[in-house]
Order: structure tokens, then sequence, then C-alpha cells
């Protein structure tokens, strides 16, 4: 018998396992930007060695299954004598491991700025960090918006997998309703269900701020 | 008598582990790509229904995390239908229904990027809707598909490491167990890491091999 009446009862486990979902995913993006804005700073260096390294980051988290990387950091941390809590390991994992898909993003949009622009910056004097900051990133950002919207949308869906790690975010929270009720097939349905209208909300938001962002540019319709 | 340190047994086991992730990844993949192009066909057919109930499921399973989809396949199917399944099974299933929503979208957009112009000429010439497909639009939409079919597989490949939380024996819970056993995170986590790294790396070079094979023909053009 399929019976919603239950996921009514355990709405208050939901909405505390939402709560923690929503601020992970909140400090992970945050996080994840910026570790994506200095690999790619590195990535598009001038030196070969730290542009190698930046590369080899974003080769390297992007291979390896986003599990294997919590697991490591979970069981690693407290062999080096850091003890930390599972939420704070959650945001760490994210945070490095999202932010080699951020860096691949900015990388590509920071390199199709074209050169022209960047001459005509330095042909009146700007400094180098002017260049960046005024010029070659709003430029970038601009045009990354959809890809990184994206990417963060996979990060929502990845807080999932911090369950893993005895964190009872939403997915942890149904695991317990499941055991609880005895009806894992309704609770995990409302689950996916919740996730996929969370995600639909998030990208119409973010196709907004696209739209916004790139008000000035005529468009064909 | 402690059992901490690693024996050579260990490295049998990962292999074992290796062939359990591969074998998932394999079958998923084949019937993944068989069910994601009949549901990319009907989406570009736009056959009645069916046409937007594949939107709908590929929608609802792109949106939403494979491992909440692994527990509704592997805890929930079998007490709402009342059958029995063994976690390779669930996880074959659900990784096959999740590889099958990628494709057909990969379908949708390169039976979409095919001139008009060329169809419409076939028709002229009298070809069946079959012929078309089949001689005219796969081989050309097949080499604007064949980069994010090969994304997909390298990103499905890592998607597996997931199965290790229903019980699995992949390559994660061979992690999992090497690591509560010897208690050595720092040497387990970097093998299987690497483990997972060299199979997409392998994976990536034989797709990039194949890529170039299908545009081979092309190349003669750019002369």
């Amino acid at each position: 018998m399929f019976d919603l009446s239950i996921i009514y009862k355990y709405l208050g486990s939901f909405i505390d396992g939402f709560e923690i979902t929503a601020s992970v995913s909140a400090l992970s993006i945050i996080g994840s930007f910026l570790v994506g804005l200095m690999v790619m700073f590195a990535c598009v260096s001038s030196n070969k060695l730290v542009s190698n390294i930046g590369y080899a980051y974003i080769n390297c988290f992007r291979n390896i299954p986003f599990i294997v990387q919590v697991f490591f950091i979970f069981y690693g941390l407290p062999e080096l004598g850091i003890f930390i809590d599972p939420y704070t390991t959650g945001v760490l994992a994210l945070s490095i491991a999202v932010g080699a898909y951020c860096a691949d993003v900015l990388r590509a949009s920071v390199l199709q700025v074209d050169n022209e622009v960047i001459e005509a910056a330095q042909s009146f004097g700007l400094s180098r960090k002017l260049i960046y900051q005024k010029i070659v990133l709003p430029i970038a950002l601009r045009n990354s918006i959809r890809p990184l919207g994206s990417i963060f949308i996979n990060l929502i869906l990845t807080t999932s997998i911090l369950s893993t790690v005895t964190l009872n975010e939403l997915t942890g929270a149904a695991k317990i309703i499941a055991a609880e009720t005895f009806r894992p097939f309704e609770v995990y349905f409302f689950l996916l269900l919740f996730y996929c209208v969370l995600t639909y909300i998030l990208s119409f938001l973010i196709s907004r701020v696209h739209a916004r962002l790139n008000r000035h540019f005529v468009t064909e319709n | 008598m402690s059992n901490n340190g690693f024996v050579p047994y260990d490295l049998i086991v990962l292999l074992k582990g290796i062939g359990v992730s591969l074998e998932v990844f394999i079958i998923s993949s084949v019937i993944g790509v068989i069910l994601g192009c009949l549901l990319g066909l009907a989406r570009h057919y736009r056959v009645t229904i069916i046409g937007s109930i594949s939107t709908f499921i590929s929608e609802f399973l792109k949106n939403s995390p494979v491992i909440v989809q692994l527990f509704l396949i592997y805890f929930g199917l079998p007490i709402f239908l009342g059958i029995d399944m063994d976690a390779r099974q669930a996880a074959t299933i659900t990784l096959s229904g999740n590889t099958a929503a990628f494709i057909s979208v990969i379908v949708v957009s390169a039976l979409a990027s095919i001139d008009k112009g060329q169809i419409e000429a076939a028709r002229v010439f009298g070809l069946s809707e079959w012929k078309i497909l089949t001689k005219i639009v796969t081989p050309q939409a097949l080499l604007v598909a064949i980069a994010p079919l090969v994304g997909l597989a390298v990103n499905q490949l890592q998607v597996t490491s997931l199965i290790s939380v229903i019980g699995v024996m992949d390559i994660t819970k061979v992690g999992q167990i090497l690591n509560q056993r010897t208690w050595q995170p720092f040497l387990v986590w970097p093998v299987i890491g690497i483990t997972y790294f060299i199979l997409s790396w392998v994976l990536s070079k034989a797709g990039l091999l194949l890529e170039n094979r299908l545009k081979k023909h092309q190349s003669w053009v750019s002369i």
C-alpha cells in the first residue's frame, strides 16, 4: 500500500535534515568557488610548474570518486591527530572535490576572454591585478554562470553521499525514518521528488541570474 | 593473534573488487545505451505518450542523487512489490536507469544537430524513414555524440563507487574493509583512488582513440 501519511508524521525530521543539507551546501558552494578560483589562477599562471600543479589538481580530483575522497578525509585526518566532526569533513571534502570542477569551468572561460580586450587594457597601462579584477574576471564569471550553476546543483545532490560518513542530512534523516517506519519505498520516493523539486527551483533561479547578467546582450527573440 | 597487516590475499580481494565494479559498469552501460537510445528516439520523433514519459523519467533521474535511487530500488522496491533482489541486481538496475537518462539527452541533442535539409533530400530520393535513420542520421549523429558519451562513461565509472553503500563488494567496499582491518587510511585510500584513476584514464584514452577513428574519414576535408 502506498501511504504518504507517514511522511507528514515525520516532516520534522525531514526539515532538520534539510537544514543540514542546505547549510553544508551553502558553505561548500562558497568553499569550492574559492578553491576553484585559486586553482584557476594556478592553471593560467605563466609559471610552467605552477600551471602543471593546477592541471594535476583538476585531473586528480575529477577522476577519483567523491566517496573515496570523503573516506580518505574522514578516516585519514584522525590518524594525523586532527579530529573534526562529520559536518566539517563534509564541507572540506566537497570544497576540495567540487573545487576541481569549478576550476576547470573558470579556467575555460578565462582562456576564452578575447586577447584583444586584454591587449587594449595593457595599452591603457592597467596593472595585471586591475586587468584581472576589472576586465577578465567579470567577463569570465558572466560566461560561466550556467556551467557553474549546474556544478553547484550537482554539489547539492552530492551532499547525499555524506550520509555515509554519519552526517544526518536529508538522506541520512530519510535512512533513519525508513528504518523506523519500515516504509522505505514511500520515504525514498518522497526524497527523490524533494531533490527534484529543489534542483528545478535552483536551475530556474540560475537561468534568471544568467538572463539578468547578460541583459545588455541583444537576444534573437 | 593480530590480523592488522596486509597479506598477499588482499591483492586478490582488490582484483575481485575491480572485477565486480567493471562488471556492474559494463552491464549497466550496455542496458543503459539500449534503453537510452529508445527513450531518446521516442523523444526525438515525439511519440505521443512515450515521448513525454521519457522526458519526465530522464529529468527525474538526472535531478536526484544516485544514492537515493539506489536506496529506493534496493530497500524500497522489494518491500513494495514483494520480490527478492540482491544488491548487485539492484545496483545494475539503478545504474542502467541512470545511464539511460543521461544517454537519452545526448541522443536527442545529437539527432537534433543533423541538418533538416539532408533528411528532406533523402525523403525526396524515396528512402524509407528507417534507412534515413540508419544510413544518414546515425553516422553523423554518432560523431556529435561520441565526446559527451565518453565523458558520461568516465563519470558513470565513478558513480559505480556508490554501489558499495548498499553492500556490493566493489572497489570502494574492498577499500572500506581493508581500511577497517588494517587501519591504515593513508595507504588504503590512495591505492583505491589510483585504481579508479587508472580505470578512468584507460577509459578516456580508449574513448579518444574511438573518436579519432570515427573522425578519420572527415580529415580529408580539411586538407
